[in-house]
């Protein structure tokens, strides 16, 4: 009897598909090999600036691919308003007291992935690296939103001690904002002027929170 | 010894006067010894003996009896005992040693030559081909094998002119050369055929014997086989082997920056696709069929499968498809694959670009099961 059992077990051995990996097989027509695919996800942010179409006229926002990575010229200004500069400009007031401010609208627009927690989101600007003489420095309309600013006195001074928040808490990832940023001139004169051409940098920062 | 307790109807040995009681398990070893290790010999003046490491070659009268046992066309599978497999690009060739022993039939500083053809060839010829490997070589690799003649006018020399010496044994090579044949040609089952060896005498011209080898014990198995394995395309991802294989897109984000290398990133709605292309390879044999159908489906899902997911294109450009997560939605990959070939096909990573509460960052993994079916 053990005999027959085994004959019969070797015969049944002997018909049956034998597969001898999962990438082949004999005595059938079908073999099903099998592919793991993995990945490690991760957050992602991006910040990109871009040249606004609020305003009349727009300083061009132009990407160098390099640092800095954007550059903005406002053109050739003086503290009186009498140059026209490369976009807007609103001239002093009172000539001689009140600043001249040559001002353009951006678009700055978050984008951000795989984030759980993003209602306090926020974009931050600084003046990281400031002009090299007394009579010029960087504004931002002071409303931090996309109406046009209506007169000299909505501007405000660019923080250089610390970030001012441009945007939120609660940016939508993908939506452009626009938001206006200028340089005011100074009506001074003394040791620490200075004409020509001067620069000056300002850091965005997205923080998703 | 053994008297004392034999058990009924079990045979004895008589020797010098006495007798053995021999038991049932000691007649196997002796069977066993004898099988294993005394050549085989029945010629009266040459014989056929079991190389080493070659198939057993068993007396019947004055001829012998072998067997490859299992093939196939693709050479899947561990060949039987005595055989090598040599998986070739139109078959498979499953070669064996044999020895040839002379010790009769020639004159002191006489040589005989050895020739052979099928004198019975395989019913399946197309199928199972005889090749055969002179003495003259180390008869293992396919080149050195030719195909066995099937005319006993022009037979195919084993051990070359002058031959060798009475006394002299030499190796050759045997083997069936399995070659891919689908369609109209395809073949699986049993076969057998029949050997004649002759050995003539290269001072007279004399034959001196001829001697046969049957391939059918048992008759020779010839199964039908499919193969379909997958292989890293030039510049797309690697394709490890694993279980069966394995493929790692690693860092990968919503905003498709910095894909690594091997990785093209292409913008879609909600997300992006990272895509590499790869290679599908089928093979199959003796299938009635000379196409095979290549599908694939996500048998095993990303646990965010919102945030991830499989996709298919025919080009690096897409569409790329999303392939479904069971059987019934699986993605034809072609239903004209033909043998031996190789497909380049694209697989796309969908990485979503959402945020909030379904969002996630970290590693997951799916696995796709590719299914190649020949009709």
């Amino acid at each position: 009897m053990k005999k027959y059992l085994m004959i019969f077990a070797l015969g049944v051995m002997a018909l049956s598909t034998a597969a001898f990996a999962g990438t082949t097989a004999v005595n059938t027509n079908t073999v099903s090999p099998t592919l793991q695919v993995s990945a490690t996800i991760q957050k992602a942010v991006q910040l990109t600036l871009s040249t606004g179409t609020a305003a009349v006229t727009h300083c061009t926002v132009t990407a160098t691919g390099g640092t800095p990575d954007y550059t903005m010229n406002f053109g050739t200004v003086d503290a009186l308003g009498i140059n026209a500069g490369n976009c807007n400009k609103f001239g002093p007031a009172n000539p001689g007291v009140d600043n001249a401010i040559y001002w353009s609208d951006y678009n700055v627009t978050p984008v951000f992935t795989s984030h759980t927690a993003i209602s306090g989101t926020t974009i931050t600007a600084q003046v990281t690296t400031n002009f090299g003489v007394s009579n010029i420095f960087i504004v931002r309309d002071s409303a931090n939103s996309s109406t046009v600013p209506a007169s000299a006195a909505a501007f405000t001074a660019l923080a250089t001690a610390s970030a001012d928040t441009i945007a939120g808490p609660g940016v939508t990832s993908g939506t452009a904002l626009t938001r206006f940023i200028g340089v005011a001139v100074k009506p001074d004169n003394g040791a620490t002027v200075g004409t020509g051409a001067q620069s000056a940098t300002v850091t965005f920062t997205l923080t998703v929170q | 010894m053994y008297g004392h307790h034999r058990e009924p109807n079990l045979p004895t040995v008589e020797s010098s006067g006495k007798v053995w009681h021999v038991s049932a398990r000691f007649a196997l070893i002796i069977f066993f010894l004898i099988s294993c290790c005394i050549p085989a010999r029945a010629g009266a003046n040459f014989d056929l003996v079991s190389a080493p490491g070659g198939i057993i070659l068993t007396q019947v009268g004055n001829n012998y009896i072998a067997s490859f046992g299992t093939m196939n066309a693709l050479g899947i599978g561990a060949p039987a005992a005595g055989v090598t497999v040599i998986p070739l690009s139109n078959g498979s060739l499953y070669l064996t040693s044999y020895a040839l022993f002379v010790h009769g039939g020639l004159a002191a500083g006489q040589t005989g030559f050895v020739t052979a053809y099928a004198s019975t060839n395989f019913a399946h010829p197309i199928a199972l081909v005889l090749q055969s490997c002179p003495s003259s070589s180390s008869c293992n690799a396919s080149n050195q094998f030719s195909n066995l003649s099937t005319n006993v006018g022009a037979q195919t020399t084993v051990i070359a002119p002058p031959g060798i010496v009475k006394g002299a044994t030499v190796n050759a090579g045997l083997a069936i050369f399995v070659p891919d044949n689908n369609g109209g040609n395809a073949f699986n089952g049993t076969d057998q055929a029949v050997i004649s060896f002759t050995m003539i005498n290269n001072n007279t011209g004399a034959t001196i014997e001829t001697l046969t080898l049957s391939l059918n014990n048992p008759r020779e198995t010839l199964q039908s086989a499919v193969s379909l394995t997958l292989a890293s395309a030039t510049g797309g991802l690697s394709i490890a082997p694993s279980t069966d294989y394995a493929m790692n897109f690693g860092n990968v984000n919503g905003l498709g920056f910095g894909p690594g290398a091997g990785l093209a990133v292409s913008a879609t709605a909600g997300g992006v696709i990272y895509s590499t292309p790869y290679l599908l390879r089928p093979a199959f044999s003796d299938q009635s069929s000379t196409t095979a159908t290549l599908k694939t489906f996500v048998s095993t899902n990303f646990a965010h499968p919102a945030v991830l997911g499989l996709r298919d294109a025919a080009s690096s450009t897409g569409p790329f498809t999303p392939i479904g997560n069971s059987p019934g939605g699986a993605v034809v990959i072609s239903t004209t694959a033909a043998n031996r070939s190789t497909l380049t096909r694209f697989l796309g990573l969908f990485v979503s670009n959402a945020n909030g509460a379904t969002a996630f960052a970290g590693s997951d993994a799916a696995t796709l099961t590719f299914t190649m079916t020949v009709p």
